[in-house]
């Protein structure tokens, strides 16, 4: 079922085959864990993320009705009474569907009933993308780093995709998933057997001493595609992806700023109260001493996103916008 | 009692047992709005008092560790599950010795063992998690029955829409226990609910809807008893309906100027304690030496509780970071 391409790297899986090899992996060793959303079950997920694991897991992987406060809520539940519930939300956006459950519950039940029980649930979310118009286009994750008692992965390429959904099934926290339309399709070299990437552990993507940029996922891609191009100008800039933005591995950013005195954060989300507002802000705090330029925050403007694929061009920091800021900054 | 724990049928052991605990949460909870207007507990409990047979006789005819989702009214759920009086009055008074220590106050008394799970702060939130606990038990082979109480406000959270209906798809051992009371705060049912009975609208999730007198604990054990026994059997969830009086405010600073004082004479005339304890004494389950004996033990414990809570200190502030996390 999952479709494996051989190339010069090793074994390569697309990061939908990825999370699904994980998801896969965990179910045969574990038999509380189980997975359920809306089209999950013989239609294998609208991204089809889970094609094939009904047919190995029966009943394991079961369908939901349209009803998010449910599939949400559900989880919960399961989590307190001994299961490792792994829900899908076709899109990021359904976060405010399941508000209640997302920011009421799998985030204060635990520290509400001090302990008393821990939520081990995964909510897996397509996010981002182009064409899906306003209420399935978003990229939520601002909103649930904001939120204390959640766990927020970003997995930016398949081996990660692969290590970061192992590492949340086996969490005995809620963690909120995060996969990116424009990322599943895309390949790479992702270890065969058990894999598991730590969190709170952000990835040197790239080295160089110009700038430091910070991005994940779509936005990393295309800041790798950026600094390829500086490169030819002789431009080296350093690439940090945070991989998990709860836990925020805060350290391996600052350690950066301070080797590169600039930073760029480069987001797929309205500029204002964004991730990197946020990442802005403990640079301040921690490393403002080695900041000799402005920091620059690439992100959307704050309007929905819109549904024409070149409206939303107009909108989202693109390689020409990295490559501008990232020289502005080395010209100051 | 059958071989599993749970009572074969209602019989005056039973609604002894049932009227000591209404008793216990009745002069509990009276000690607690006193403690409120002294200052010296923080007022967020919303009063039992009517409501407190009901409760009991419906989780008399469960098991002593089915899951509980509970509702906000009153302290008879925890009581009823064997919690200690000052295990819960610590958690009200927000100190040492209670189950949450200071991180959910009155809404989040918590013993998984016990099977007292929480209480949904924004009401609709106990019908899906119940929803999912029901499915991890049946899951998990345990045979356990989910129960979740919920008022007639509470109906019309769109949770409940959800909840009830996978819970019909998937036939999940889940009894959804409506204590109606008349009122969401100061709102008539009437003014908020386009039925009469919500046990009806059990119609729209494929399940049996019951409603049932909920002064009468006979008449609740029995309706609760069946819905266990359809759970545990296999057969699906069951709406049952209890027509209950609430005989104080909303909470205890509601004035209830919304009500008349004739209706509020007429509720109190109602109250099922008194009626229950007449019926005791009348089939001689109990002689008024015995209830004066109860209330004088009930007195003692309480004061018990009271001097334990007052002799634990305020939760320290340096814990408050504590318990966010599993990992």
């Amino acid at each position: 079922m999952t479709e494996t391409l051989v190339g010069d790297e090793g074994r390569r899986l697309r990061y939908s085959h990825a999370i699904r090899e994980a998801l896969a992996q965990e179910m045969r060793r574990d038999d509380s864990v189980v997975t359920f959303g809306e089209d999950v079950g013989v239609y294998g997920g609208i991204w089809a993320v889970l094609r094939g694991l009904h047919e190995e897991f029966g009943d394991r992987v079961f369908d939901t009705p349209i009803s998010e406060n449910l599939i949400v809520g559900m989880a919960v539940g399961m989590a307190m009474r001994g299961l490792r519930p792994v829900a899908e939300l076709q899109y990021a956006d359904f976060v405010f569907c399941a508000g209640d459950e997302v920011f009421l519950k799998a985030a204060t039940w635990r520290y509400a009933h001090d302990g008393a029980f821990a939520l081990p649930m995964v909510v897996r979310m397509a996010s981002g993308g182009s064409g899906y118009g306003p209420e399935h286009s978003q990229c939520t994750e601002a909103y649930l780093m904001h939120t204390p008692g959640l766990r927020v992965a970003v997995p930016s390429t398949p081996a990660d995709a692969k290590g970061l959904m192992t590492t949340a099934i086996r969490s005995d926290d809620p963690v909120f998933f995060f996969e990116h339309k424009n990322l599943y399709t895309v390949s790479g070299p992702v270890p065969e057997g058990e894999h598991l990437t730590p969190f709170g552990v952000a990835a040197v993507r790239r080295e160089g001493d110009a700038v430091t940029v910070v991005a994940w996922q779509d936005m990393l891609r295309r800041t790798l595609e950026a600094a390829e191009r500086l490169a030819a100008d002789g431009i080296e800039i350093e690439v940090v992806d945070p991989v998990t933005l709860s836990p925020l591995d805060t350290d391996t950013i600052v350690t950066s700023v301070r080797k590169t005195g600039a930073c760029v954060i480069v987001e797929e989300a309205p500029r204002t109260l964004g991730v990197g507002a946020e990442l802005g802000a403990v640079l301040m705090e921690q490393a403002f001493d080695s900041l000799d330029r402005p920091l620059v925050r690439l992100a959307m403007p704050d309007v929905p996103v819109p549904a024409a694929p070149h409206l939303v061009d107009a909108l989202v920091p693109t390689v020409d916008d990295i490559v501008a800021a990232v020289t502005k900054l080395v010209t100051w | 009692m059958d071989d599993e724990g749970v009572p074969g049928g209602m019989e005056d052991g039973v609604r002894l047992r049932v009227f000591r605990i209404a008793l216990t949460a009745r002069r509990f909870e009276e000690r607690i709005t006193l403690l409120a207007k002294d200052g010296e507990v923080p007022s967020g409990l919303h009063l039992g008092a009517g409501q407190e047979v009901c409760q009991v006789a419906a989780l008399a005819a469960l098991r002593d560790d089915d899951p509980m989702l509970y509702g906000h009214r009153g302290t008879a759920y925890w009581i009823a599950r064997g919690i200690p009086l000052d295990v819960i009055l610590c958690d009200i008074a927000c100190r040492d010795g209670g189950t949450n220590r200071g991180k959910g106050g009155v809404m989040h008394v918590v013993d998984p063992a016990r099977g007292v799970l929480g209480e949904s702060g924004t009401l609709g939130g106990n019908f899906v998690i119940g929803a999912g606990v029901a499915y991890a038990e049946r899951y998990r082979g345990t045979n356990a029955v989910t129960i979740v109480f919920f008022g007639d406000g509470t109906s019309n959270r769109g949770q409940f829409h959800e909840a009830a209906n996978f819970a019909g798809v998937q036939k999940l051992p889940l009894i959804l226990f409506c204590e109606n009371n008349g009122y969401g705060l100061s709102v008539p049912v009437e003014a908020s609910t386009a039925v009469v009975d919500i046990a009806d609208r059990a119609a729209g999730y494929g399940m049996p809807g019951v409603v049932v007198d909920g002064s009468d604990p006979d008449a609740v054990f029995e309706a609760t008893a069946e819905a266990a026994r359809r759970a545990r059997f296999g057969e699906g969830p069951t709406l049952i309906e209890a027509k209950v009086n609430r005989i104080g405010g909303h909470w205890l600073a509601d004035q209830q100027r919304y009500r008349s004082d004739e209706e509020r004479e007429r509720v109190r005339a109602l109250d099922p304690l008194p009626q229950l304890q007449a019926q005791l004494v009348e089939r001689g389950v109990l002689t008024d030496t015995d209830v004066a004996a109860m209330e004088a033990e009930v007195t003692v414990a309480v004061e018990e509780a009271v001097a334990v809570m007052r002799s634990r200190d305020l939760v320290a502030p340096s814990t408050v970071l504590e318990g966010l996390y599993a990992s």
